[in-house]
């Protein structure tokens, strides 16, 4: 995964708005990378440009040497709310990516549960997202982004909306699914020790226009758990990421 | 994992209460009507008691005339009803997905959609007679609108994040029509429709006082050139249950539709 120079502006009602400013990326297949960066800096703009939703207006997002296009079915995406369709059963939200492209097979079926089993949700295959919880909710929506066995994850603030226990839970749960499933992974999170907690890099932002203002290799092994938090380096890590952030109030 | 089922807290008395009290209700109000005009010395001919009102009612002379008039009108309420909903529905749907398109139209709309529309209706005689055409055409343009701005406005208020999710997934241009935004905006679609439903009704009724030879509202004008109050009311009764059964038609076809919806 290819940016380079990506810039992109708005105009709007009020104004012309520079979202990103000369953006330049590049990921890993497998890797697993963060962006942290104070509200409007075109974090959510960039992940939008990674999957095809939105055209830069300049530069480029590449993906395998190819220009990333909507649809390619290769992207896999969890927002924040968990954006299940409500007269669906879980089980039919999570085969959804599948269904548009073609009628799921028995297959595809026992894969979705078996995704579903490894969220704790089997026994809601059939239940309708109202009758679940919005924790519950937000983990069908992770299935639901890895039915097809997308190449890359793309999550904005997946865990913004929920409390913090359920949040340390799946963020577990997110770090386990990338490990098992060789995922590329882009986070776009408010909160730094998610970020760290999390990723490979993390990638610092200013605020808008959007640049990318320092990348941060996190050293810790592939498999973390929460005791990780409590580390001495996780501190140091999230406080250096925190300083960026303090400067740019004074 | 373990979840807790949480039913609504309900007060074992309360529905029974509700129903309670408003028979009670009912059967005031019914008396009332009985005895009260007697009582003030109100003429018959401006308020009749009710046992004269329920006479004209169920008369036996008169039972097939209302059935038939009754038919005429609720012929023009069904057809209009069916040509309003599906131009309303059809147009919105098209609307939504031409955001420039209705841009241009949309004055337009508003500019129809905030003539008194009934007052147009004696203009319909003059163009469509003075037979059902006409009353359809009164009925149709009565339960467009709703349904148009209702349903325009469910299609276009889907959640963003949802039509990314369609887009992502490579989602075609029909796709994203039957399976995201016609089922999302059913809810607002069927408030439009109770509206529909409700103006088809004065629609048809309006229609047919400016010009008609049946229906129930050429049956109230001769029954108020004889001065024949309880028929008045008596067709008022009628055409009040069949909007009644209307509305409840479609309330019902609502529940069995959006079976998500929380009640």
């Amino acid at each position: 995964m290819e940016l380079r120079g990506l810039q992109k502006s708005y105009a709007t009602r009020t104004g012309h708005v520079h979202a990103l400013s000369a953006v330049d990326l590049s990921i890993r297949q497998g890797e697993f990378v963060a962006v942290v960066g104070p509200s409007g800096c075109g974090k959510t703009t960039m992940l939008k440009i990674l999957a095809g939703l939105e055209e830069p207006t300049g530069g480029s997002a590449s993906l395998g040497g190819h220009p990333v296009r909507t649809g390619s079915g290769d992207v896999g995406m969890v927002f924040q709310k968990a954006t299940l369709l409500p007269w669906k059963d879980i089980l039919a939200n999570v085969l959804l990516p599948l269904s548009l492209r073609r009628r799921p097979t028995s297959a595809d079926r026992t894969k979705a549960m078996d995704l579903l089993a490894m969220a704790g949700l089997a026994e809601f295959a059939r239940k309708r997202p109202g009758e679940l919880s919005g924790g519950m909710q937000q983990r069908a929506a992770i299935c639901r982004a890895l039915v097809h066995d997308p190449s890359l994850l793309l999550m904005d603030e997946p865990f913004g909306a929920l409390d913090a226990m359920t949040r340390d839970t799946l963020n577990v749960e997110v770090n386990r699914i990338w490990r098992e499933t060789g995922t590329t992974a882009v986070l776009i999170t408010h909160s730094i020790s998610e970020a760290v907690f999390l990723a490979e890099r993390v990638i610092v932002m200013s605020p808008r226009p959007g640049r990318i203002v320092e990348e941060i290799i996190v050293p810790f092994d592939r498999e973390r758990s929460l005791d990780l938090l409590g580390e001495p380096e996780f501190a140091a890590l999230t406080s250096r990421i925190r300083s960026h952030f303090e400067v740019s109030h004074a | 994992m373990s979840t807790t089922t949480v039913s609504p807290p309900r007060r074992p008395s309360g529905r029974g209460v509700q129903i309670t009290g408003g028979i009670a209700l009912l059967v005031v109000l019914l008396l009332a009507w009985q005895f009260l005009p007697g009582l003030l010395n109100t003429p018959r001919y401006v308020i009749p008691p009710l046992t004269e009102v329920l006479a004209a009612l169920v008369d036996p002379a008169a039972l097939p005339r209302y059935l038939q008039n009754a038919a005429a009108t609720m012929t023009e309420v069904g057809l209009g009803l069916l040509i309003g909903v599906a131009l309303g529905l059809g147009l919105a749907v098209t609307l939504a997905q031409m955001p420039r398109v209705y841009g241009i139209v949309f004055p337009y709309i508003v500019a129809i959609e905030s003539i008194p529309k009934v007052a147009v209706a004696p203009l319909f005689v003059i163009w469509f007679g003075f037979g059902l055409p006409s009353k359809v055409v009164v009925v149709v343009l009565l339960a467009f609108f709703p349904v148009l701005v209702n349903t325009i406005h469910g299609l276009r208020s889907v959640d963003r994040d949802q039509i990314d999710l369609f887009r992502v997934n490579g989602a075609s241009p029909m796709q994203l029509r039957t399976r995201l935004l016609i089922p999302a905006a059913l809810p607002q679609i069927f408030s439009g429709l109770e509206l529909a439903v409700a103006n088809a009704m004065i629609g048809a009724i309006v229609a047919e006082f400016v010009g008609a030879q049946h229906g129930l509202g050429v049956l109230i004008l001769q029954a108020q050139g004889r001065m024949e109050t309880p028929a008045v009311f008596a067709l008022l009764i009628i055409l009040s249950a069949l909007g009644i059964l209307l509305n409840l038609a479609v309330r019902l076809a609502r529940r069995w539709v959006i079976t998500w919806e929380p009640r």
